[in-house]
Parts: C-alpha cells; sequence; structure tokens
C-alpha cells in the first residue's frame, strides 16, 4: 500500500553512505548529513522554493562546511538548541541551529565518530565511535565530564533515557550497555542481542528510548525491533511483521505510540506499537538510513543511503491517532499547545500532501501508475482506511498471538519456573514437520494438518530398526519417547472433550492389537519415558505412573513437586522436578531422582545443579547408563559416583563453539563425546527436513589456565582419569556379581595405558615450565613401572637429575611392594585390581624376579626372557587392541614396542594364570606381532582394485 | 583441436582417470552402525548413523549402492559455488579457476550414483556441464596460440580429465615444433629414440603417443 515517495538529492555520493536527517523541533527546519560527504545542510522548510511545487526543502540550504571527512553523526538539541556534528575526521562540531553558525569544537577523538547523542535537557552531549570509551561531555563549558568504557567494538548507537537516569549504547557486535548516569557504572550488558555488523561498516546498530522513557527498542536477530525494559534489561516484545531483512534505523513518534522502522530490505514500515503489528509500509529505491519523525504534525522524514531524503506525509493513517497526540512538551510551544490536535492535522494534510497530488497530476516520473490509483483511492473517506486497517488487524492477529506466546515464554524463563518439557521435542511450527522426540536411536516427528497431524517414526540405522508406518493422529500429540522397542506419544488436554491419552506402540509384537492407550480425567501428561519393558508417565497430579510394556497399571507414585522432565533408559527412570519456586537470582531449584524400575529402588535422588541464571535443556542416560543434563547455557553435566555421588562439569558450549552464532542442540552422549545437532543462530533447534547431521565435540573440563601451557593434555588428564573411575566400579560391580569383567579390564587397561601416556607429556611439559614438585606428584601417578622409566628418561633427557633421583626412588619403592605383594597383575596401583587376589597366585613375571639395576636406565637390561609358545585367543584380542600406534611424549626415547612387549607380557602372564596354560611369549614375538594390523572385516565386496592400490 | 583428440592416444582411458579419481576423499552420512573397516588404504569408520565420517570415494559410492549412506555433497558442488566459478571462468579468458583437481570425475560419480543427495541436482548438473564446456574451450582456444617459437606451455588450476586429453597432443605438438627448430636435435632425438626402446607392457598407444624423449 505504498505510493512512492519522491526523494531530492541533498548530498552527493559515490558509494552507499550513512546519513542521517533530523527535525528541528518546530519542524521548520531539517538537518542532513552524509558520511561521505563534508557538508552539513539545513533546509528551511517554511519558505517554499519558487518555481518548485512539490518539493520539500527550500531553495538554498544553509550549509555548514566545516568538517574536514565525512559526517557520520548529527544530533540537536532540544528547543532549537544547538546541532552538534561528528566526523570521519574525529572531531565533534557545535553550531547554531537553524542559523547555522559555528559555535566551536566540542572535543576530539583518535578515531572516527559515529554516533552523538543530547541528553533530554540538552545540557549533556554523547559522543562515540571508534574510539575506546562513550565520551559525555557537557555542553555549558564543553568539558568531559565523563568516559564511559566497557563496548568492545565500534559504539554505533547512543540513547539517553528521557527521565534521564540511564544512558544506552550499542556497537557493531549488538551488544547492548546500559550505563548508570549517576555513576557511571554499567547496570546491563546485553550481549550479542543486535546484528553484528562488525564486518559490514556501511551498517550502522541503532537504538532508542521510547519518549515515555519505558522502553528501549533494540534491532533484533530476527528482522525484527526488540523492546527491552527500562529497569531490568529484560525483553518485553518484539515487533516482527513484513522486514525480510534485519531493521537498520527507526525512530519513535514523538508521542511514542509508533515507531517508523527502515530495514536492509529498502521498506520503511510504521508500526502501532500497543497493537504491535505494522500499519503503512513503504517501499524505495535504496535503503533507507535514517528516520525523523516531524515533532509535531503527521510527518517522517527519511534519507537513504546515497543522501537523497524526503518528507512521507501521514505515515500513520489519519484515521488513526495522531503521532503527536499526548506529547508533552517541555516548553509550551505557543503556536500548537492551544490548538486542536484535529486542526493541526488537518493543516498538515492541506497543505503537504495537496503539493503531492500537484506533482502526481502533473506527471512526474517517479510515480508509479498503481501508487497513483491507491493514493487518490486512500485520499476521501475514513472507512476505507478503517477497512483496511481492519484487513490488516485479521492478517496480523495470529502473528502477534505468536508473538506474545514467545515473549510470554521468554519471560517466564527468566523469572519463573521452567514448564515441563519432553526431551529431544522442538517446538510446533506453522505447517512444517517438528519434532516429537529426537535421540540417537531414531525420531517421532509430527505434521499437523487439517486438525488432525500425522505421526512418523524414522529409525537412524535403517538397517537394524523397524520400518514403522506412518499413523495419523487425532489427539493432537505433542509428546514422544522412543527406544528400540516401541514409542510412546502423548497429548496435553485441550478443554474438556480432548483429554490427555497416553498411547503406547510396540513396533513388533506376536499378538495383534498390542497397541494400548491410556486416558486421564481432570490430569495431564507432562511428559513421558519409556525404558526397558516399562512405560512412564508424569502428570499434572504429580504422579509418575508406570505402565508395562502391555498396558498394565505397575506402580503409581508421587513426584516431589511440578515435574520438568524425564529420561528413561534400561532398567533407569531419571525425574527431574522442581523442589521449590526460583530465586531471586533466576536460578531453577530442581530436584532429581533415578528409580530402577524392575528392582523398585532409588539410585540417585538429589538436587539437580545448573549454570546460574539457566534452565535444564536435556536430561538423558548415554549408551552405557551413565545420566547428564544439558543446560541452557550449554553445559553438559555428568553424574558420576565420585565424591558420593556429584555432577561433574564435562563440557561447555562456551568454549567449543567455533562461530558465536552456533547454537548446539544436545542428542546424545557417550563416555568421552558429545552428540549434538549443530543449529546457526537465530535457529536454536533443528528442522525435520534436510535431515539433521549429528557433529560429534569432545568433552572439556572448565579447567583453569594454569601456567604449563598444555590446556589440552590436563583436560584429557582429567577425562582420562574420570573414564577411568567408571570402569574401576563397573568392574567392582560386576565382580560382586561374580560376572565375568575380562573384557571392561581389557578396557580398564588401555585406559591406564592411555593416562600414562597423558601423564608423561604432562611431566616432559612440567619439566620444560621448571615444576619439579609436580612433576613428582604426577610420576607417582603413573600406573606401570615401564611408564616410570619413560618418566625418568624423560628428566634425563631435560637434565634434571633431582627429579631423576626422585623418580628412581619412586620405582625402587614401587619394586618392593610389589615384591610383597605377589599378584598376578603387578602393576604397581593396587585399586580396582583387588579383584584379582581371588586368582590363584602364580609365578611373577621374570621382570620382577630380576632386580633391576636402577642406575642403569636403558632398559635393555631388563629383557625379559620367556620362551616363545602359542599365544592364547585372549592373547590375540589384546594384541588386536594394542595394534594401533602409540604416540609417546616428546623427548622420550624408549622404544614403544618395549614398552608394549612387556604390557603384553604381563596379560600374558595374566591370562596363563587364569587358564593355567603355559603360553609364554617373548616380548619379541608380541612386539613385532602387536606392529601387524588386525585382519579387516570387510562385510561388503567393494571395488577389488581399492584395496591394493594404496599401502598404508 | 584438442576435443576431437583421440582418447585411444590419452595415457590413461577416461575410466583409469576416473578410477585415479576413486581415490579422493568424501563425507558421507552412513545410515547403519558398522565397526571401522581397516583397509590397506587406511582406516575408516567407526560408522555411526546420522554421525558424518569421512571415506574414499570409491567406499561412498559403494556404501551408497547399498543404500547405507547418504554422501554429502562437496562444498564446491553447490549451485552457489559453481554459478560463481562459471561466472569467473567466462570471465577471464586465460585463467582457470581452481577447481578439485578430479572435479569433472567426481561430480560425475557423484551424479551417477548420489543425485538424491544433491540439492537442485539438473540445476548442478548444467553448470558442471557448462564449466567443462567454457574451459575445454579454452584450453582449445589456448592451443591455437602454439607457434613455433613455444616451448613450454603453462596451465593453471588444469584438471585430471582436461590434461589427460589435451597432453598427448600438446607433448607433440611441443616436441614437433622444437624437433623441427633445431634440425641437430632432430638427429640427436632419433638416436636416442632408437637406443631406448619405450615401455611396451602399456600397449600400442603409448609408444604412439611418446615419439621421442
Amino acid at each position: 500500500m505504498g505510493r512512492l515517495l519522491k526523494l531530492r538529492e541533498a548530498h552527493k555520493t559515490d558509494a552507499p553512505a550513512t546519513c542521517s536527517v533530523l527535525w528541528a523541533h518546530d519542524g521548520s527546519h531539517l538537518a542532513t548529513s552524509c558520511a561521505s560527504d563534508t557538508e552539513v545542510l539545513i533546509h528551511d522548510l517554511s519558505a517554499p522554493p519558487p518555481g518548485r511545487s512539490g518539493s520539500t526543502a527550500g531553495s538554498s540550504p544553509v550549509v555548514l562546511r566545516h568538517h574536514k571527512e565525512g559526517v557520520t553523526a548529527i544530533a540537536l538539541g532540544p528547543m532549537a538548541g544547538p546541532l552538534a556534528s561528528g566526523s570521519f575526521d574525529h572531531s565533534v562540531k557545535l553550531y547554531n541551529f537553524p542559523v547555522g553558525s559555528f559555535q566551536g569544537n566540542v572535543t576530539r577523538f583518535t578515531l572516527p565518530i559515529k554516533s552523538l547523542a543530547f541528553n533530554k535537557s540538552g545540557s549533556l552531549l554523547a559522543a562515540a565511535g571508534d574510539d575506546d570509551g562513550i565520551k559525555l561531555i557537557s555542553t555549558i563549558d564543553l568539558t568531559i565530564s565523563r568516559v564511559l568504557k566497557g563496548h568492545r567494538g565500534p559504539v554505533t548507537g547512543l540513547s539517553f533515557d528521557p527521565k534521564h537516569d540511564y544512558l544506552a549504547s550499542i556497537d557493531s557486535f549488538g551488544t547492548v550497555i546500559y550505563w548508570e548516569l549517576s555513576t557511571g557504572k554499567q547496570l546491563h550488558t546485553l550481549k550479542s542481542i543486535a546484528p553484528n555488523y562488525n564486518s559490514d561498516s556501511s551498517v550502522l546498530n541503532t537504538l532508542s528510548w521510547r519518549p515515555d522513557g519505558e522502553m528501549l527498542a533494540v534491532p533484533g536477530l530476527r528482522n525484527d525491533v526488540v523492546m527491552y525494559d527500562r529497569d531490568t534489561g529484560e525483553k518485553l516484545f518484539n515487533l516482527r511483521g513484513d522486514h525480510e531483512k534485519s531493521v537498520c534505523s527507526f525512530c519513535w513518534s514523538p508521542n511514542g505510540k509508533y515507531l517508523a522502522t527502515s530495514g536492509l530490505d529498502k521498506q520503511v514500515l510504521i508500526w502501532d506499537v500497543d497493537l504491535k503489528q505494522d500499519i503503512e509500509r513503504q517501499k524505495f529505491e535504496e535503503r533507507i538510513c535514517g528516520l525523523s519523525w516531524k515533532p509535531v504534525g503527521n510527518s517522517l522524514a527519511v534519507i537513504d543511503v546515497v543522501g537523497r531524503f524526503g518528507i512521507w506525509d501521514n505515515p500513520v493513517p489519519v484515521s488513526m491517532k495522531s503521532p503527536t497526540e499526548g506529547v508533552v512538551l517541555n516548553e509550551p510551544h505557543p503556536l500548537f499547545e492551544d490548538e486542536d490536535e484535529e486542526e493541526v492535522l488537518g493543516k498538515g494534510i492541506s497543505c503537504y500532501s495537496g503539493s503531492l497530488d500537484d506533482s502526481i497530476e502533473k506527471g512526474s516520473g517517479d510515480f508509479s501508475p498503481i501508487s497513483r490509483k491507491r493514493v487518490k483511492k486512500r485520499g476521501p473517506s475514513f472507512d476505507e482506511g478503517e477497512e483496511v486497517l481492519q484487513e490488516i488487524d485479521s492478517r496480523k492477529r495470529r502473528k502477534e498471538s505468536e508473538n506474545k506466546r514467545e515473549d510470554g515464554e521468554i519471560r517466564e524463563r527468566a523469572v519463573r519456573m521452567q514448564d515441563a518439557f519432553q526431551v529431544g521435542f522442538t517446538p510446533p511450527q506453522q505447517g512444517k514437520r517438528r519434532f516429537l522426540c529426537y535421540n540417537l536411536l531414531g525420531c517421532v516427528t509430527s505434521l499437523e494438518n487439517d486438525g488432525f497431524s500425522h505421526v512418523e517414526v524414522d529409525f537412524h540405522d535403517t538397517g537394524r530398526g523397524p520400518r514403522v508406518p506412518s499413523m495419523t493422529d487425532y489427539f493432537g500429540f505433542t509428546m514422544a519417547a522412543l527406544n528400540e522397542k516401541g514409542c510412546v506419544l502423548a497429548n496435553p488436554c485441550k478443554g474438556e472433550k480432548n483429554m490427555s491419552t497416553l498411547m503406547y506402540r510396540p513396533f513388533g509384537s506376536w499378538a495383534n492389537n498390542s497397541e494400548w492407550s491410556m486416558r486421564f480425567e481432570l490430569e495431564e501428561v507432562k511428559v513421558v519415558a519409556l525404558g526397558k519393558n516399562w512405560v512412564a508417565a508424569v502428570t499434572s497430579h504429580n504422579f509418575l505412573r508406570i505402565f508395562t510394556e502391555s498396558g498394565l497399571q505397575m506402580h503409581i507414585l508421587s513426584v516431589n513437586g511440578p515435574v520438568v522432565a524425564a529420561a528413561g533408559s534400561g532398567d533407569l527412570l531419571a525425574v527431574v522436578t522442581h523442589a521449590s519456586d526460583c530465586l531471586s537470582s533466576g536460578d531453577q531449584v530442581l530436584e532429581i531422582k533415578v528409580f530402577n524400575i524392575n528392582e523398585a529402588t532409588q539410585t540417585i535422588s538429589g538436587r539437580l545443579p545448573l549454570t546460574p541464571c539457566s534452565h535444564l535443556t536435556w536430561l538423558g542416560f548415554s549408551e552405557d547408563g551413565r545420566l547428564g543434563s544439558f543446560d541452557s547455557k550449554g553445559n553438559l553435566r555428568v553424574y558420576s559416583d565420585q565424591f558420593g555421588g556429584s555432577w561433574l562439569p564435562v563440557f561447555s558450549a562456551d568454549k567449543a563453539r567455533k562461530s558465536e552464532d552456533e547454537n548446539y542442540w544436545i542428542v546424545g552422549f557417550n563416555a568421552t563425546k558429545l552428540f549434538c545437532i549443530v543449529c546457526k543462530s537465530p535457529e536454536s533447534y533443528p528442522s525435520v527436513m534436510p535431515k539433521p547431521v549429528l557433529t560429534i565435540l569432545e568433552f572439556s573440563s572448565p579447567l583453569a589456565s594454569s601456567d604449563l601451557g598444555a590446556d589440552e593434555v590436563e583436560n584429557e588428564f582429567m577425562m582420562t582419569n574420570l573414564q577411568l573411575s567408571e570402569i574401576r566400579k563397573k568392574i567392582k560391580d560386576m565382580e560382586a556379581f561374580g560376572l565375568d569383567v575380562t573384557a571392561l579390564d581389557d578396557e580398564a587397561f588401555s585406559l591406564e595405558v592411555k593416562l600414562d601416556r597423558c601423564i608423561l607429556k604432562l611431566i616432559a611439559s612440567c619439566c620444560h615450565s621448571d615444576r619439579l614438585v609436580r612433576a613428582t606428584e604426577l610420576a607417582r601417578l603413573l600406573s606401570t613401572q615401564k611408564s616410570l622409566k619413560g618418566a625418568i628418561t624423560i628428566v634425563t633427557a631435560s637434565k634434571l637429575p633431582i627429579l631423576q633421583e626422585k623418580f628412581s626412588t619412586i620405582l625402587e619403592e614401587r619394586m618392593l611392594d610389589d615384591l610383597k605383594t605377589p599378584e598376578p597383575i603387578p602393576t604397581g596401583r593396587s585399586n580396582g585390581k583387588t579383584a584379582y587376589s581371588v586368582q590363584p597366585p602364580v609365578r611373577l613375571s621374570p621382570m620382577m624376579e630380576k632386580s633391576p639395576d636402577l642406575n642403569n636406565r636403558t632398559p635393555n637390561t631388563i629383557k625379559p626372557q620367556i620362551k616363545p609358545s602359542p599365544a592364547t585367543e585372549t592373547l590375540k584380542l589384546v594384541k588386536a587392541r594394542y595394534s594401533t600406534p602409540e604416540n609417546l611424549a616428546q623427548g622420550e626415547d624408549i622404544s614403544k614396542e618395549r614398552e608394549l612387549g612387556s604390557k603384553l607380557e604381563k596379560v600374558a602372564t595374566f591370562v596363563k594364570g587364569k587358564g593355567n596354560a603355559t603360553s609364554e611369549v617373548t616380548g619379541k614375538d608380541v612386539s613385532s606381532s602387536a606392529t601387524g594390523n588386525v585382519k579387516p572385516e570387510l562385510k561388503i565386496p567393494i571395488n577389488p582394485f581399492a584395496r591394493v592400490k594404496k599401502a598404508t | 583441436m584438442a576435443g576431437q583428440t583421440d582418447h585411444s592416444l590419452s595415457i590413461f582411458s577416461a575410466a583409469e582417470v576416473e578410477f585415479i579419481a576413486e581415490d579422493e576423499m568424501i563425507e558421507i552420512v552412513p545410515n547403519i552402525r558398522m565397526d571401522a573397516l581397516n583397509l590397506l588404504c587406511g582406516d575408516f569408520g567407526p560408522f555411526l548413523p546420522q554421525i558424518p565420517c569421512t571415506v574414499p570415494l570409491w567406499l561412498a559410492v559403494a556404501l551408497k549402492k547399498r543404500g547405507k549412506c547418504s554422501i554429502r555433497t562437496p562444498d564446491w558442488m553447490s549451485v552457489e559455488k559453481l554459478t560463481q566459478v562459471l561466472e569467473a571462468e567466462r570471465e577471464s579468458p586465460r585463467e582457470f579457476q581452481p577447481l578439485p583437481f578430479h572435479y569433472v570425475e567426481i561430480s560425475r560419480l557423484l551424479l551417477d550414483h548420489a543425485h538424491d543427495d544433491i540439492p537442485e541436482v539438473y540445476m548442478v548438473r548444467s553448470l558442471i556441464e557448462d564449466i567443462r564446456n567454457v574451459r575445454f574451450h579454452k584450453v582449445e582456444s589456448g592451443l591455437e596460440t602454439i607457434s613455433g617459437r613455444t616451448h613450454a606451455v603453462k596451465l593453471k588450476n588444469l584438471s585430471a580429465m582436461e590434461v589427460n586429453v589435451v597432453r598427448p597432443f600438446m607433448a607433440r605438438v611441443l616436441q614437433a615444433f622444437y624437433k623441427h627448430d633445431s634440425p641437430e636435435m632432430v638427429q640427436q632425438a632419433d638416436t636416442s629414440a632408437s637406443k631406448r626402446p619405450q615401455v611396451v607392457d602399456r600397449g600400442p598407444r603409448v609408444s604412439l603417443s611418446c615419439v621421442t624423449c
């Protein structure tokens, strides 16, 4: 519905540059500037130029040529106050307005100025730009009253709070800071809430307080304008609509009821802020980079990036309230104060739109025929305008309600207890398929279509998972859980007719009709979970209902509070509930309980830790049954039995993030890695099509930065330690049941080797940075004697005789200990290995029998002397495990084969002791076989040439 | 000229060049769970559903044929990138845009076997064809400029298939020019040619393509 507005050239530019436009307080003059022009122009609108009709400005604008380079910002003091201009030439100058006489230089910066702002009384001028810091300058004596430092990038927008409490500033990274004017402190720092234009200097971020000071408008990331609360800095709502690209500039109407926004999509929209909808729009040839409402009357001045400006009359339809209605002027204005608003408006229309029509009649080329019709059609009656408005209303209502909902959510998150959520779901999107559940196994998706939905179940592993026919869903399921055997679906109650239903679909059953469903009267299912032979649902009555696979109601438990999430795996069910209302800091108070359903026991109970001011976004078990939680700040915590059961932070998205706009949507984790879907901001969750691809991220502990400079190794050390403790615990558990732990023990052993390698690297870096005590401590942690010898070699190489002696003492102690306690596996540490004391004692490995010469550090002398014999099956397996090349620490020169050999020899001894076999192996034999590759197990016949054409 | 070069004169046939290109690595997203493959050319995997991993093209195609994975289209094979390349190719008549050395073969293999994984497959196909034609045309027009004084031709960013097509012709032309330029070289070359017989196991086309060394 836009007519094309005729723009007048004011500034000559070669390339698009940021231009600004300002109205004088009485609407008689207009000041314009352009970043590629050194001049500031003051156009007199009151004197119509001779011979030119329809023109919006006077014949000869006052030209202010005081800057040496382009003028980047202008600001106008209140009530015919001074005009300030800032420029690329680093200076800020003041002029009398509207006369245009030069008053003086205000300040100089070391870098270009990007933004200027006067406070409401005109006593302070804020200036900022590429310099580090915003300068607050007193306009009375032109002294700098304060410098506000805090922005990391160029400050591109400044706005004084009309109540004179705060100053808001925005930089090109999109960070907004609220400053308290009385103290100069940062009140709120809102990071990355606006688009990042750091790489694109042609667009400047801007922000503006509503004239009543109650809210701050900031361009949002989603082509919208977001309003932030005056005091708390919280997001209030957003204006989202027909902008196809980011909003780059906006201006509040004098009464704060309307907002004019211009976007990179070359549109200017007028919003009714109370209704949160756009009421008028206009398309331009170029991007509009400056907007200014006429302080009196219904006009909007616009200027585009090529320095052409124009005045848009009646941007707010005349049927609506005037943009100036209800403005409280500081100083009573003789002309308009007492006059009726209607009259003013009427005058404005007659004067300005009259001239517009004139130019149409004269057939100016700028007007397209359609727009001419529109103008004519719109002109006469108010009813038509009303109609159009209604149309807009109905069109926008849905969007508006969406916005409201979204805002509600955001508010709730900030201050209220978080809602229950289903793990692995994505919020509904209009007309798009969405995930009800996504896990490492597969996904349940749903697409709403004419009142009912189509639910589909897909497994990632198409080879193994059953094929599940899609299902028409008349209930409107919003929750689902999926495992290998079946899926459970549930819907919340929608009014009285549609009560909450829980449905279970087994994927394979020997009987027909094994699908079942349960209905809940006056109760609503909040979350569902699925495990081995059981289905769990937590309801609004705080009941935890457990059903068997066939639909038998087994248990009903009461949980402690409103449920947040639940996850099931195997026999275990984890339920997170609220323990109390949120803390005043905004922290959620959550409690977790883990039940073993089949044994009817409770294994874990306690508080669920979260990052401050975050909420839970994911909860689940890893494949090996470890419990983990993920919060909105991107931290993964894993439950560990260490320290009597605690949560260990093992991953932080902030550290792992490669670029600012990545969001991690977690799907699962295993012992060392996190599986997630990387979503590009602003999306925070994946869409069903195209099929999302999982990304693997390594765990990393939130380590303090240490003086060693070996963060990666330290991290590996922590993680391996954690893994090892997990495995040892598992071995202990299994031992208690008398189960076979060989496989686990192999795993523990390989982890020990990995840990030793890690420790050796750490010792090396300790030696480099002269941390001898720490090195000794690390040496004590080494689990095998071979590694200890390796450590001795390292310190010898780095010429540290003190350490060498220390280490030798440790080694000696170790050996003595080993001699005292004859165990099948002569590793120095006994923790976790105590299990083997039940094994029949075997003869010590020859290495132990032969007391090595400690002063002789060449390990050649300790070569084991064992006779060759066929290796057992287990040994083969062990060989395979160690066939991967091992990277030893730098500076370590003992041969890795030898180390491997000795390790294997120990295993060999163990195997021998266990199986009573007389298998003995020489170190040499093992080492040679250990380097060989594992036989390839190729299941598919593939290009026969390819397999041989490249040798390793 | 070069476009019409008899393929039997090339050192490698197109199929052979394609075979070599099959060693290029490509990312796949398996939809099966499979242990790591320990092959002579390296270890690949383990394969986990929906988790991308990098494998040689031949393996990717083999898995794709069995419906065990989807192939992720390389970056350069997006419509956007190809359009850029095509424009740049057209704009600079003397230069070749950097594309993967085996772009012809890789795109051919992917278009043949994994057309359902390529977004906007028809567009991609026609773009690649266009790029190929433009580049071949450039090679041909470049060949026209070879004169008696030319002793070497420098062609940057030429791909395997393009080189393969023009190599025999180009080499022979340059040799011929060289020979005719210096009569004493002719005799020397002749004698050396007679002294050193060509490698015979390559087949007759090799001896045809290498007149002198």
